[in-house]
């Protein structure tokens, strides 16, 4: 009997340390830019680039994160000099992210009075998976995606939803204890 | 020989008159709203409402005409003082027309080519209680909502493409349309 449960506990031991070491999910605020969301990991801010035949070309401002083989990406694109196209500059987006890819999903996104669209994509040449939301407010596209990578392979992952589905543009709904987000310099 | 061409001839005679009697489409023109379309039948002007939680009590202006049993209705709604929330005003339009119908198409709908695109969504959807399909596409550009929508009765010819061809004839670059395209007035709201 104590044999039995020494091999149990040995057992256990032994699956809590060949089990991927996943990070803890936090909370995430931006005051200035209005959302906020959680995501797992470290947070690394970076800078990229958008274009579009509408948008033109634009810098974006992407909070970054890497757990367990899935990469989480929170970019916001300023599009304020031309908010009056905002249907069309988010249309764009959308279209643009899953142009050429198998599209597995994309329905309606509904947040926080905020409408927009909820995309989940096949990368070519299995490049991975790749969850999206896409949301126009105050001027800006901000747009969530988690990607599970080929390293990862659980393309069913509930992760990719857990994040893209964080968001929530009125902050009081944040937690308590959210991290400040860095605000993009120009 | 003769006897055989006669018959066939008024066969076919018989048949053209048994068929519905279909209008020509023609193209509308509204320079003042900023855009043009096709249809068949008479294109007439009225004045509506609509409302949604987001973009609240609204007057639309209404084009609608009805041929071989179809119903074609473009509205539009002016939301000039709110014109950076057209995404959710937008989005808000196209849910409502969807909302507890069985969705059979929903997909990207673009109109123009390069910098004058205008992105939209484009819809077909089986009306509840077997009521018939409607086709819908919904743009949002230069302070208004546009929507286009087709409607064929339950006893209507559900495959029919003319609702496409309606949808998909808008213009909003106003150079491309067609010569000689009608045009619209502009009813006054209140």
């Amino acid at each position: 009997m104590r044999l039995t449960g020494l091999a149990i506990l040995a057992g256990a031991a032994l699956a809590a340390t060949s089990a991927p070491a996943t990070a803890a999910w936090r909370g995430y605020i931006s005051h200035s830019l209005g959302f906020a969301f959680a995501a797992p990991g470290e947070l690394k801010v970076e800078k990229g680039t958008y274009r579009g035949a509408v948008a033109g070309a634009r810098d974006t401002f992407v909070y970054r994160f890497v757990d367990d083989n899935i990469e989480y990406k929170a970019v916001v694109i300023d599009m304020s000099d031309k908010a009056n196209d905002a249907a069309t500059l988010l249309g764009e987006a959308e279209y643009n992210f899953q142009d050429g890819k198998k599209v597995l999903m994309d329905t309606f996104g509904r947040v926080d009075r905020q409408f927009g669209r909820k995309l989940t994509i096949d990368l070519p040449n299995n490049g991975g998976r790749t969850s999206a939301a896409f949301w126009f407010i105050n001027g800006r596209i901000v747009t969530l995606q988690a990607t599970v990578l080929p390293a990862n392979g659980d393309y069913d992952s509930p992760e990719m939803g857990r994040f893209v589905d964080s968001i929530t543009f009125f902050t009081v709904r944040a937690p308590d204890d959210a991290i400040e987000l860095p605000v993009p310099s120009k | 020989m003769c006897r055989w061409t006669i018959a066939a001839l008024a066969g076919s005679a018989l048949a053209m008159t048994a068929l519905p009697a279909h209008a020509a489409w023609k193209s509308y023109i509204n320079r003042e709203l900023g855009f043009s379309f096709m249809a068949p039948g008479e294109v007439k002007a009225s004045v509506g409402t609509f409302r949604g939680n987001i973009a609240g009590p609204r007057q639309t202006i209404v084009y609608r005409s009805v041929d071989n049993n179809i119903e074609y209705k473009v509205t539009v709604i002016s939301f000039i003082q709110a014109q950076a929330e057209g995404a959710t005003i937008l989005g808000e339009r196209e849910y409502m027309f969807q909302d507890g119908k069985k969705v059979l198409l929903d997909t990207f709908a673009r109109v123009e080519p390069g910098k004058d695109a205008v992105y939209g969504r484009k819809m077909v959807v089986d009306l509840p209680g077997n009521k018939g399909r409607s086709t819908g596409a919904f743009y949002f550009t230069k302070g208004r909502l546009f929507a286009f929508e087709a409607t064929v009765p339950a006893n209507g010819d559900l495959a029919s493409s003319d609702p496409s061809r309606f949808v998909d004839s808008v213009v909003f670059v106003l150079s491309r349309t067609e010569p000689g395209a009608v045009e619209l007035e502009t009813p006054a709201l209140e």
